[in-house]
């Protein structure tokens, strides 16, 4: 008949080399994530451009605007059905921020934010152009368009 | 006066429960596994686009017969036109400089090398007439042979403007 166990035969793992390689792993994922990804809308397919080159966008106030073929408007993953009212509010949303910089800015400038145009290489014009259109009427005026380089085709 | 001193016991080791901290360190690891998204390495075209405008600016032009001595009443125009026509597939079925028809994309590259790197014209924006049904893909194309020009003082294109074409 086994006796029972007495405290000094307990087993006790050394846990401080995995807690090591947790908080390694930790520090990693924590050094890549990027919540900028929630703002793309990644079931869209880009043009593909040969020359196109990332540019540094850090520093810019930055409205990104998903466009699907259908001309659907997606940001964050929301279909926003009344694209001018949006574009207004965000329009106005970026004069308030950029007035802390310039108080003497007022509506109907020129905005310093860039807009980012992420739209489906089938998109037709026409929705494409609505939403530039709606942009340059709340004072937007610096534009970046979005492309897929060859390589980096998916 | 010091008080009685408490006599130190040998086994006075502190061990720290290190299993609690490993769970709290997974829950984290964890998080950031299944909110881990490598973003995609996407290109940027940049551009300045201020609204479109009529393409002569008359600062500089006077009405034609006026001067005598004036041979070119339409100095001020600062907006070289490029038209581009889709076809109902959205597919580009015309390219054209002013009223000048281009063959494709290589056409357009040189034709624009010519006009706007040409000190005489003074051109310094780009304004794209576009079919409603044309897709974005092509219209990429148009703007990136664009973007890659240079003016006559040497600096990057980088003021273009769209228009709509009627109908589509």
């Amino acid at each position: 008949m086994a006796g029972s166990m007495s405290s000094d035969d307990r087993a006790e793992p050394n846990l401080t080399p995995i807690l090591d390689m947790v908080f390694q792993l930790i520090t990693f994922f924590m050094l890549v994530i990027n919540f900028k990804t929630a703002t793309l809308d990644m079931t869209l397919r880009l043009p593909v451009v040969g020359s196109v080159r990332p540019v540094e966008t850090k520093g810019h106030d930055l409205l990104v605007l998903n466009i699907d073929k259908g001309g659907g408007l997606r940001v964050f993953g929301n279909q926003i059905e009344n694209i001018p009212a949006y574009i207004a509010l965000e329009a106005q949303a970026s004069l308030l921020a950029a007035k802390r910089f310039n108080p003497e800015l007022k509506a109907g400038d020129d905005l310093p934010s860039m807009v980012i145009i992420r739209a489906d290489r089938k998109t037709p014009f026409r929705y494409l152009n609505a939403v530039i259109l709606a942009c340059q009427q709340n004072g937007f005026r610096s534009f970046s368009l979005k492309a897929m380089n060859r390589k980096e085709e998916r | 006066m010091p008080g009685p001193r408490k006599k130190k016991r040998a086994q006075g080791e502190v061990e720290l429960n290190l299993a609690a901290m490993l769970d709290m360190a997974f829950q984290l690891l964890a998080f950031f596994i299944l909110t881990f998204k490598p973003a995609p390495v996407e290109g940027d075209v940049v551009l300045r686009m201020p609204p479109p405008m009529p393409t002569t600016i008359l600062k500089n032009a006077e009405a034609l017969g006026s001067n005598e001595k004036n041979t070119n009443p339409v100095q001020g125009l600062t907006s070289l036109v490029i038209t581009v026509v889709g076809d109902d597939s959205g597919t580009m079925k015309m390219l054209a400089v002013g009223d000048t028809t281009v063959g494709g994309l290589e056409d357009l590259d040189r034709k624009l090398k010519s006009v706007l790197g040409d000190q005489g014209t003074g051109f310094d924006q780009v304004l794209i007439q576009v079919s409603a049904n044309l897709n974005y893909e092509e219209l990429m194309q148009v703007i990136d042979v664009c973007t890659r020009q240079k003016l006559a003082e040497g600096q990057r294109l980088s003021k273009l403007s769209f228009v709509q074409l009627p109908g589509g």
